[in-house]
């Protein structure tokens, strides 16, 4: 199978057939050896004062959350930031790579437990151009190359920081070469104190000053 | 020595063949595939010796089994989403503020991206302690950064170096602009009829000339002196006000324009 070369058409008189040109590509260096669970890592803990409706949650999340054997977990009491939505746009040159990546991401999802909302595939761009064929004179002889990105674009639902946090480091680290990702993280908070109530209420008067226009 | 292809056994263990990422190797990986531009009259190139297959990204390290494993490892560090939160609806309730930012990863000579520093805030009007002034003021003040469909107020900070700051920013953007919403100032009484973002009846033209016509109707009439507060009490005027409202805030429907009518049959006295 023709991997990684397009055969484009030349512009100029159609005498001769056509050659084929060769579409740039990125190729990276090969990834190094890494060991997952070899480092230890910080999980965040819950909320401790996390007003929900079902306040029962927060005392049950306590309990699964001790860990029974694994020492390489600690918990830190830090709130844990609640991602709504984590948008995964993976873009690259050849499509059966991200066909791949994007069955091993999913898969990668599903075993951690995260929902996947929605796996698009936009449409490709192709950006082209046409040079000199030589290096001096000839102007009727060109040569076009092109650039072909495809898109995949996963979209999770439901992420804490910790699994988000987990799941993005193990998917980026098996980015394979020549693929480049955006990760958009929707991330939901309350409001903050200080917009509750209008401070203008509190503050003592203070003596209007003439404006100078 | 023959390649280790033809030592494996069908049942063994994949992933210590490929750990890791890891170049192909033709001797280590038992399939027989064959890839690249045939010659004349030929079959793709076989494996031994294929540049093509050394070329491309393999996932060879990433069989579903060897990913069953890594996450089964790192399924420790991994917490849960709240089970009380399982709707945009509860979320929304709950956690009205909503921060995007984006990363890249990308190889090249930095791993810098210019762009991740961007910060969008977004947070829906009614969920704020605002009242109607306020509320005014502050749709007033952030101009084309509200969408009137949704309710939602978006704020995008860019201008700070570091995406932390920008998104300080944007919280700091979000007080001020509610602070100040709160406060009335002096020239804010001197707000005219155009400024209006929607139609009041009270003290308007429309309500002037009805009652106006109301009187004179009266006075023609020869009845005895009835106030302008038991005119604008009576039915009539009510229905006549609520259909003004009506056309001039929602447009002009089919229903707007026959409760129009109505009205002003009833407040004629016309048949």
């Amino acid at each position: 199978m023709l991997e990684g070369w397009r055969v484009v058409g030349v512009a100029g008189p159609q005498d001769f057939p056509a050659v084929p040109v060769f579409a740039v590509f990125t190729l990276g260096g090969s990834a190094f050896p890494v060991n997952y669970a070899s480092r230890i890592t910080q999980k965040q803990c819950f909320l401790a004062s996390f007003n929900l409706v079902g306040a029962r949650l927060a005392g049950s999340h306590v309990d699964t959350q001790e860990p029974k054997t694994n020492p390489l977990v600690s918990i830190s009491d830090e709130p844990e930031t609640l991602y709504k939505r984590v948008s995964l746009l993976v873009k690259g040159h050849d499509k059966a790579v991200l066909d791949s990546y994007e069955y091993f991401a999913v898969l990668a999802a599903k075993e951690l437990g995260i929902s996947v909302e929605a796996v698009r595939r936009p449409p490709k761009d192709i950006e082209r151009f046409t040079l000199l064929k030589s290096v001096h004179i000839y102007k009727k002889h060109r040569v076009q190359y092109e650039m072909r990105t495809h898109y995949i674009c996963l979209e999770l639902k439901y992420l804490t920081s910790s699994t988000a946090a987990v799941y993005l480091e193990y998917v980026q680290r098996n980015l394979p070469e020549g693929v480049a990702m955006e990760v958009k993280k929707t991330k939901i908070e309350k409001i903050p104190e200080h917009i509750q109530e209008p401070v203008w209420d509190t503050l003592p008067p203070v003596k209007e000053t003439e404006v100078k226009s | 020595i023959p390649p280790r292809t033809e030592r494996m056994a069908v049942d063994q263990d994949w992933s210590s063949v490929y750990p890791t990422a890891a170049a192909f190797k033709p001797s280590a990986v038992p399939l027989p595939i064959r890839m690249g531009y045939p010659v004349k009259r030929g079959v793709p190139p076989p494996k031994e010796g294929n540049l093509e297959l050394v070329k491309i990204p393999n996932f060879l390290h990433l069989t579903p089994p060897a990913i069953k494993k890594h996450c089964a490892a790192l399924k420790d560090f991994c917490t849960e989403w709240p089970s009380a939160l399982d709707s945009d609806e509860k979320c929304e309730q709950h956690f009205p503020i909503e921060i995007e930012t984006v990363d890249y990863v990308s190889a090249g000579t930095s791993i810098r991206n210019p762009k991740a520093r961007v910060v969008t805030l977004k947070v829906k009007l009614s969920n704020l302690n605002l009242d109607d002034h306020a509320r005014k003021k502050l749709i007033k003040l952030v101009g084309e950064r509200y969408c009137e469909d949704t309710d939602i107020l978006t704020i995008t900070t860019d201008r700070c170096p570091l995406r932390r700051q920008n998104y300080d920013y944007s919280i700091h953007l979000l007080t001020v602009l509610y602070h100040e919403s709160w406060k009335t100032e002096m020239w804010e009484s001197e707000k005219t009829e155009e400024d209006m973002e929607e139609y009041i009846w009270e003290n308007s033209c429309s309500q002037k000339n009805a009652l106006d016509t109301l009187l004179r109707i009266k006075a023609s009439e020869n009845v005895s002196n009835v106030t302008e507060e038991e005119l604008l009490a009576s039915e009539v005027v009510k229905n006549y006000r609520n259909s003004v409202i009506a056309l001039k805030n929602e447009g002009e429907t089919e229903d707007n324009m026959s409760q129009y009518k109505e009205s002003v049959k009833k407040l004629l006295n016309i048949q």
